[in-house]
C-alpha cells in the first residue's frame, strides 16, 4: 500500500479487512458500520488523505466479505452523496462533510431497523416457540419488542458454529430476561417440532429472494419446511441486492481454519491429514421463507423485484463503486 | 434357595454388562452368548425339559443386566430361539447346540462388521464422494472397503458435536488413504450438493425402520433427501430393537450441558436452559437402505430380521412386558 497513508490508518484497516474476511464481526450491517466509521476516522483524523483511502481500502473491505450488500449499499449510499459534494462544493468541504452524511446513514438505519422490528414483534404471540441462529442486531431488537410489549414466548438459539455468535445472542437474550435454550446445530431438526416459528436475519437478500446468512440457515429453513413451521427473515431493503442477480452464484467466505473446529490437544493428531472447511455463509432459496420483514412491511420473497423497482426502476439503476471511486480519484490527484 | 444355581462366570458377565465395563452394541451381545454357553457346559442337572427352564431363567437374567441395550436381548434371542426351533430330545443334544449357536453368533457377530463392509462397498459406485456423520465402525468398513476398491477418494466428515466423534472418523479414514474434509454441522446443506451418497451407523433400528443415531442424523438424511443423494445406514441386525414392535418408543438421552458449553459459562448466564440430547430419530423414508451383515433391506424390512433372526414373537414380547393377553385375543 501507498506510503502517503500512515501507518496507523494502514494497520487499523488490515485488522478491519481480516476481521470482515474471517466472520469475527458478526452482523453485516456491523460490518458495514465498521468501514463507515473507519472512513469517518480517516476523514477527521487525515482528512488530506481521505479520497486516496477511499481509493485504496475500499475495493480492499468489498472484497474481504463479498456477501455483505449492506457494506456495498452504505458505502455506495455515502459515495454518492460524498461525490455530490465534491462536484457542488470542492474537496475540502466535502471532506468536512463526510462525518455528517456516515451518521445521517446510520440513523436512517436504525431508524429502519426499529420498524422492522416493531413490525416483526407483532407477530410474535402468547405460547410461541422461536427458533433463531447466529447473531442478528435486528432480530434481537425484534424480539426484544415483543418482551416490552407483555408477550410470553421462549426462544431457541443454535450454537451457529463454527463461529459460535449464537452464544452471544443467548446472553443477550437471556440478560433482558427472554427465556433461552441453547442447542447444537445438529439439533434443529430434533427440536423442530417444538418450534412454532423460526425467525433470523440476513446478511444479503437476492433479486430472486434467495437469502444468504450465516451458514445453517438454509438447513433450518428446509427443517422448518419440513415441519410446516414458518420461517422469517428480517432484512431492510438496505440488504437487498440492487445491481446484481447475485443469489447463489456468489462464492461465499470459506475459512480454512483447524482451530474452528478441532480442540487444541487433538490438533496433533489430525493436522496434515485432514483439511478443513468452514464456509461462513449459505443461501437459502426463496421457496423455504414465508415472509422477508422489511421496513415496506411483509413480503413475500417473491415479491422484491416490485419494491426494488419503486426504490430504484426496473431494472434498477445504480452507480457501481468502482464508477463512484473514479470520481473521486480525480480528486485524489489533485 | 433358588430352584437352579447360576454360574459365578455368567454372574461376572451380567455384572460387567450392568456396570457398563462391558460396553458398545457387539461387545455386550458376544458377552451375553458367551454367557449363555458358559451357562450350558456349567449345567449340573438331569434332563433336557429341566435344561430348557434353566437356560431360560439364565437368559433373563443376563438380559435384565441392561434393560435399555439393543443387543443384549437379540444375542440372547438368538441362541434362545434356535434352541426352542430345534426341540432337541437329549440333554447332550440341547447343550451341545445352546454352545455351538452361541458360538457361532459370537463368531458372525465379529465378521459381521468387515461383511457390512464388503456388503456396502458394492452399492457405491466409481467416483463417489460421501458424507458420514459421527463415528461408526461400520460405516468406516463401508467407505474404507470401497475406497480399497478404488470406488472413494473424497469424504465429508461432519465434526458431530457436542462430542466430535466425527474427529475419530476423519482419523480413520484419514489413515485408510482417503481425502478427508472436515466440516462443521451446520454446513450439512452447503456441502450436500457436493455429495453423491451420505452413509451412517446406528445406534439402535426401531421395528418400523426408524434408525435412531447420534443427533442431527436426521437432518443430514432430511438435507440429502432434498438433494437427491441417497442415504445409507450401516449397522449389525442385533442392533434391531425387538421392544419396539409392541410400540415401545426408544428413549432419547439428553446429557449434560457442559458437553456444549463450560461450567463457567453456565455461571454468567443462569436462566440459559442447555438442552442436549444425545440421538434423534431418522423416518424410514429418508433411508434408502440399511446395510447390514444379512444383507441390504429396505428400512422397512425390519421386523423380517427381527423375526427371522432373533425368534421374535410378538406374543412373548407381550407377556415379558406383562400385558395379560388371551389366547383367543391374539386369535382374533
Amino acid at each position: 500500500m501507498s506510503s502517503l497513508l500512515s501507518t496507523e490508518i494502514i494497520k487499523m484497516s488490515e485488522k478491519l479487512a481480516a476481521d470482515l474476511r474471517s466472520g469475527r464481526i458478526l452482523g453485516s450491517t456491523e460490518a458495514a458500520y465498521k468501514v463507515l466509521d473507519m472512513i469517518d476516522f480517516v476523514s477527521r483524523n487525515y482528512p488530506d488523505l481521505l479520497n486516496k483511502y477511499l481509493v485504496e481500502w475500499i475495493p480492499v473491505f468489498m472484497e474481504a466479505r463479498p456477501t455483505s450488500l449492506v457494506m456495498i449499499n452504505l458505502t455506495r449510499q455515502f459515495l454518492r452523496e460524498y461525490v455530490k459534494l465534491l462536484k457542488s462544493v470542492g474537496n475540502e468541504k466535502a471532506t468536512h462533510k463526510a462525518h455528517e452524511i456516515i451518521n445521517r446513514i446510520k440513523q436512517n438505519i436504525e431508524e429502519v431497523k426499529e420498524v422492522i422490528a416493531t413490525l416483526g414483534s407483532r407477530r410474535i404471540s402468547d405460547g410461541d416457540v422461536i427458533l433463531t441462529h447466529s447473531y442478528s442486531a435486528t432480530v434481537i431488537k425484534l424480539l426484544s419488542k415483543a418482551q416490552e410489549r407483555g408477550v410470553k414466548f421462549s426462544v431457541i438459539v443454535t450454537e451457529s458454529r463454527p463461529i459460535g455468535e449464537g452464544l452471544h445472542t443467548i446472553e443477550i437474550l437471556n440478560k433482558i430476561g427472554i427465556k433461552t435454550t441453547l442447542i447444537v446445530d445438529s439439533a434443529v431438526r430434533f427440536i423442530m417440532k417444538k418450534v412454532s416459528k423460526v425467525i433470523v436475519g440476513a446478511d444479503a437478500v437476492a433479486a430472486n429472494g434467495a437469502v444468504i446468512n450465516k451458514v445453517g440457515t438454509s438447513a433450518i429453513a428446509l427443517a422448518a419446511k419440513e415441519a410446516r413451521v414458518r420461517t422469517y427473515v428480517a432484512a431492510g431493503t438496505y440488504k437487498f441486492g440492487f445491481e446484481t442477480v447475485f443469489g447463489e452464484l456468489i462464492e461465499g467466505v470459506i475459512l480454512n481454519e483447524p482451530t474452528l473446529i478441532i480442540p487444541e490437544e487433538e490438533l496433533s493428531t489430525l493436522t496434515g491429514k485432514v483439511i478443513v472447511k468452514e464456509p461462513l455463509f449459505d443461501v437459502t432459496p426463496p421457496e423455504y421463507i414465508d415472509a422477508i420483514i422489511t421496513e415496506y412491511g411483509l413480503i413475500a420473497p417473491q415479491a422484491i423485484p416490485i419494491i426494488v423497482r419503486e426504490l430504484h426502476g426496473w431494472p434498477p439503476r445504480l452507480e457501481s463503486i468502482d464508477e463512484l471511486l473514479k470520481e473521486v480519484s480525480r480528486y485524489a490527484q489533485v | 434357595m433358588p430352584k437352579f444355581e447360576i454360574p459365578r462366570k455368567v454372574i461376572e458377565i451380567r455384572e460387567n454388562i450392568r456396570t457398563m465395563r462391558i460396553r458398545g452394541a457387539g461387545r455386550i451381545a458376544r458377552a451375553a452368548a458367551e454367557a449363555l454357553a458358559i451357562a450350558a457346559q456349567e449345567f449340573k442337572g438331569g434332563d433336557v425339559r429341566e435344561f430348557i427352564e434353566y437356560i431360560n431363567i439364565v437368559g433373563d437374567y443376563v438380559r435384565s443386566a441392561r434393560p435399555t441395550a439393543v443387543s443384549l436381548p437379540n444375542a440372547v434371542s438368538y441362541v434362545l430361539t434356535r434352541l426352542q426351533r430345534a426341540k432337541p430330545t437329549s440333554l447332550d443334544e440341547a447343550k451341545d447346540l445352546v454352545i455351538k449357536t452361541a458360538e457361532y453368533f459370537i463368531e458372525y457377530s465379529r465378521k459381521a462388521v468387515k461383511i457390512i463392509g464388503e456388503l456396502g462397498a458394492k452399492r457405491l459406485e466409481y467416483g463417489d464422494v460421501v458424507m458420514t456423520h459421527c463415528h461408526s465402525t461400520a460405516a468406516v468398513s463401508v467407505i474404507v472397503t470401497a475406497h480399497k476398491l478404488g470406488k472413494v477418494n473424497k469424504v465429508y466428515v461432519k465434526e458431530t458435536r457436542p462430542k466430535l466423534q466425527g474427529l475419530i472418523t476423519a482419523k480413520a479414514l484419514a489413515d485408510a488413504g482417503l481425502d478427508v474434509i472436515l466440516i462443521p454441522d451446520s454446513s450439512v446443506r452447503y456441502f450436500m450438493k457436493k455429495v453423491s451418497k451420505v452413509i451412517v451407523g446406528a445406534d439402535t433400528v426401531a421395528a418400523n425402520g426408524a434408525v435412531i443415531n447420534k443427533i442431527g442424523t436426521s437432518l443430514v438424511a432430511l438435507v440429502a433427501k432434498e438433494a437427491r443423494v441417497r442415504t445409507y445406514v450401516a449397522t449389525e441386525t442385533y442392533k434391531f430393537s425387538p421392544r419396539t414392535v409392541i410400540g415401545e418408543l426408544v428413549p432419547i438421552e439428553v446429557r449434560d450441558p457442559t458437553e456444549i458449553v463450560s461450567n463457567e459459562w453456565l455461571r454468567n448466564n443462569p436462566g440459559v436452559e442447555v438442552y442436549n440430547p444425545v440421538f434423534d430419530v431418522t423416518p424410514p423414508e429418508y433411508i434408502d437402505a440399511i446395510i447390514t451383515e444379512k444383507g441390504i433391506i429396505p428400512p422397512q424390512a425390519a421386523i423380517l430380521i427381527l423375526i427371522e433372526e432373533y425368534g421374535l414373537s410378538i406374543k412373548e414380547q407381550l407377556k415379558e412386558h406383562d400385558f395379560v393377553i388371551r389366547e383367543e385375543e391374539l386369535r382374533e
